[in-house]
C-alpha cells in the first residue's frame, strides 16, 4: 500500500516537473514577445514624446501586477525615488528581482541588463538605436524560443510522467 | 607664494575647524532648503563634501564646479577653494577630491532626470535648471550638424550655480521708480557687471509688482507682469513652474528668445510690466519700442559698469537716447559688503533720496 502511495509521489513529481518545464518553454517566447512591445512602446515615449525616463517607466504599471509590468514599474519608482540612483542601478536592482518570477532565460537577461546601461544617458537617435538593437536582439531570442517550445514542449510533458514511470519501474 | 596666498586664506582655516562627519547625513539633518536641493541631484560622492562643507561656506555658496579627473571646486562669498572628500577645503588642489568618471555619468544622470535625451535644447543652450532653480553649466563635446551646435557628448565639466532669492531688496527702489500718476512703475533699465545682483533684483521687482501692496507704506495696485526667461535665470522653471516666488500675478515665457517672447508676451498675455533679462541686441529694441507703443511699461536688464558704459553700447544708447527707459538702476560691483544703488533718471541724472546702502544678493 505504501509502496503503492510512493509511486504515486514519484509519478506526480515526475510529470510536475515536467509540465513546468513545458510551461516555461511555452511562456518564454510570450514574455519576449511582451517585452519587444514594451521596449518599442518606450521608444515612442522617447521618440515623440521626449517623456523623462522615470515617467515613460512608470506608465507600464498595470493593476494585473505582472512581472514584467512590476519590473518596468519598479524601476520608475526608486529613480523617482531619487537619492542618487542612477537608471543602471535601479534596472539591475529592479531586474534583480522580478527576472526570476519570468520564464525568461540568463541570456535573455543579459541583452535586457545590457540596455539599461545605456539607457537615459544619450541623445536621443543614439538611444532609439539601443532600444531597436535591444528589441531585434530580444525578437531573435523569440523566434528561437518559439522554435524551442515547438520542439520540446509536448516531450517535456511526456518525459516527464514517462521519467516518473519509468523511476517507478526500476525501483518496483 | 604660499605665503601670499595664506595671507589671503586666513580663513580657510577658521573654516576647517568644525566639520562633520561622513555620508549622506544631509538628508536627515533637514539642511538648508537652498542647498538641498543642490545636493539632491549631486551623486553621494560629491554631496557628502559639500554637505559637510561649514555652515558659513554653506551658507554664502556660490558655486560648485565639477570637472572630471580635476580638483572639485567651491565658491562661496567671492572666494574660491578646492575641496577635499572629507569636506575640508584647501587653497592647493592636490589634496582635493578628483571626481571619477563615474560621478560625472551619474551627475549627468541626475541633473537630466535620467533622460538626457528630453534635454537636447538645454544642451544646446549649454545648462540644465534643476529642482530648486539652481543651473547647471556643461561643458563637453559639442555635436555640430550644418554648422550649429545640436548637442553636447563626453560631458566633463558642470558649472552648478546655486539659486538664491533675496526677498525685499526691491522695496528700497521701487519708490524711486514709480509713477503715481499712472499708478504703474516707470520703464527701468537696471544696469551692473556680473554677478553684482541684477537677475536679483530684478526678479524680486517683478514679485514686488505682482503682490502689490494694501497696506502700511507706499501701498500700490499689484500688476500683471509678464516674465520673458531666455535663460531660465529670472523664475528658473522646471517643466513650466518657476522654481521662484515670482508673484500671483506673474506669467512666464521660458526658454524663448526674448525679442520674440517681448512680442509673445505683448499679444498673448497682455501684461502691465514685462521684466527682461539682460537686452542689448539689435531685435530687442524693436521689441521694447513695441512694448513701450503698447502702453506696457519694460523693466529691464543689461551688462555695464555704469550710466556712462551704457549710454555708450550701440543698442542701448539708441533706446536711451529716444528715452525709452526714465530710470537707471545702477548696481555697483560688490562682494560680501553691502553694495551700492544708485538710481538715475532717463538722461542719467541722479535722482535725489539716494537708497540707503542693500545688500544686493547674488543672482543664480
Amino acid at each position: 500500500m505504501i509502496k503503492l502511495l510512493g509511486a504515486m509521489m514519484i509519478m506526480a513529481a515526475g510529470a510536475m516537473l515536467g509540465f513546468g518545464q513545458a510551461r516555461r518553454l511555452r511562456e518564454r517566447p510570450a514574455e519576449l514577445r511582451r517585452l519587444v512591445m514594451m521596449l518599442q512602446q518606450l521608444e515612442t515615449e522617447i521618440e515623440y514624446g521626449c517623456t523623462p525616463l522615470p515617467e515613460a517607466l512608470g506608465k507600464f504599471a498595470r493593476p494585473d501586477r505582472q512581472a514584467l509590468s512590476e519590473m518596468m514599474a519598479g524601476i520608475a519608482s526608486l529613480l523617482r525615488r531619487g537619492g542618487g540612483v542612477t537608471v543602471e542601478e535601479a534596472w539591475r536592482l529592479s531586474v534583480d528581482e522580478y527576472w526570476p518570477c519570468t520564464s525568461m532565460n540568463r541570456e535573455d537577461r543579459e541583452i535586457f541588463v545590457q540596455l539599461g546601461t545605456v539607457l537615459g544617458t544619450s541623445d536621443r537617435e543614439d538611444q532609439l538605436k539601443h532600444l531597436r538593437l535591444t528589441a531585434a536582439l530580444l525578437k531573435e531570442r523569440e523566434a528561437e524560443a518559439a522554435e524551442e517550445r515547438r520542439k520540446y514542449e509536448k516531450m517535456w510533458k511526456s518525459l516527464g510522467l514517462l521519467g516518473g514511470a519509468l523511476i517507478v519501474v526500476i525501483l518496483y | 607664494m604660499s605665503a601670499v596666498i595664506k595671507r589671503d586664506w586666513p580663513h580657510i582655516d577658521e573654516v576647517n575647524a568644525g566639520d562633520k562627519p561622513s555620508g549622506r547625513e544631509w538628508e536627515e539633518q533637514g539642511e538648508t532648503p537652498v542647498l538641498e536641493t543642490a545636493l539632491r541631484v549631486l551623486p553621494a560622492t560629491l554631496a557628502g563634501p559639500v554637505a559637510r562643507l561649514p555652515q558659513a561656506v554653506r551658507e554664502t555658496l556660490e558655486e560648485i564646479r565639477i570637472r572630471q579627473d580635476r580638483p572639485l571646486e567651491v565658491v562661496y562669498g567671492g572666494r574660491y577653494g578646492f575641496l577635499a572628500a572629507d569636506g575640508k577645503l584647501s587653497v592647493s588642489p592636490f589634496s582635493a577630491y578628483r571626481p571619477t568618471r563615474g560621478d560625472c555619468r551619474q551627475l549627468i544622470d541626475l541633473i537630466s532626470n535620467h533622460s538626457l535625451y528630453a534635454m537636447e535644447e538645454q544642451l544646446r543652450r549649454g545648462f540644465i535648471t534643476v529642482a530648486g532653480g539652481h543651473r547647471v553649466g556643461i561643458a563637453g563635446r559639442v555635436v555640430l550638424e550644418r554648422g550649429t551646435v545640436r548637442h553636447m557628448r563626453d560631458i566633463a565639466g558642470f558649472n552648478m550655480r546655486i539659486a538664491r532669492e533675496v526677498r525685499g531688496v526691491a522695496d528700497r527702489i521701487l519708490p524711486l521708480i514709480w509713477d503715481e500718476d499712472l499708478s504703474s512703475v516707470r520703464h527701468t533699465l537696471v544696469v551692473s557687471p556680473p554677478g553684482a545682483g541684477k537677475t536679483t533684483l530684478v526678479r524680486d521687482m517683478a514679485r514686488a509688482l505682482s503682490y502689490g501692496r494694501d497696506e502700511g507704506p507706499f501701498q500700490r495696485p499689484a500688476l500683471k507682469v509678464g516674465i520673458v526667461d531666455e535663460r531660465s535665470e529670472l523664475a528658473a522653471c522646471v517643466e513650466g513652474v518657476p522654481s521662484f516666488d515670482v508673484g500671483p500675478r506673474t506669467d512666464v515665457y521660458d526658454g524663448v528668445p526674448k525679442a520674440e517672447g517681448m512680442m509673445m508676451m505683448i499679444r498673448a498675455m497682455s501684461p502691465d510690466v514685462i521684466v527682461v533679462d539682460e537686452i542689448g541686441r539689435e531685435e530687442d529694441a524693436a521689441s521694447i519700442h513695441e512694448a513701450v507703443l503698447s502702453g506696457i511699461r519694460v523693466v529691464a536688464t543689461a551688462h555695464g559698469r555704469d550710466w556712462r558704459d551704457v549710454a555708450g553700447k550701440p543698442v542701448l544708447k539708441e533706446l536711451i537716447a529716444a528715452g525709452a527707459f526714465s530710470r537707471i538702476v545702477v548696481l555697483e560691483r560688490s562682494r560680501r559688503v553691502s553694495g551700492g544703488i544708485t538710481v538715475l533718471d532717463g538722461s542719467g541724472r541722479p535722482l535725489v533720496g539716494r537708497p540707503a546702502p542693500a545688500a544686493a544678493g547674488r543672482s543664480p
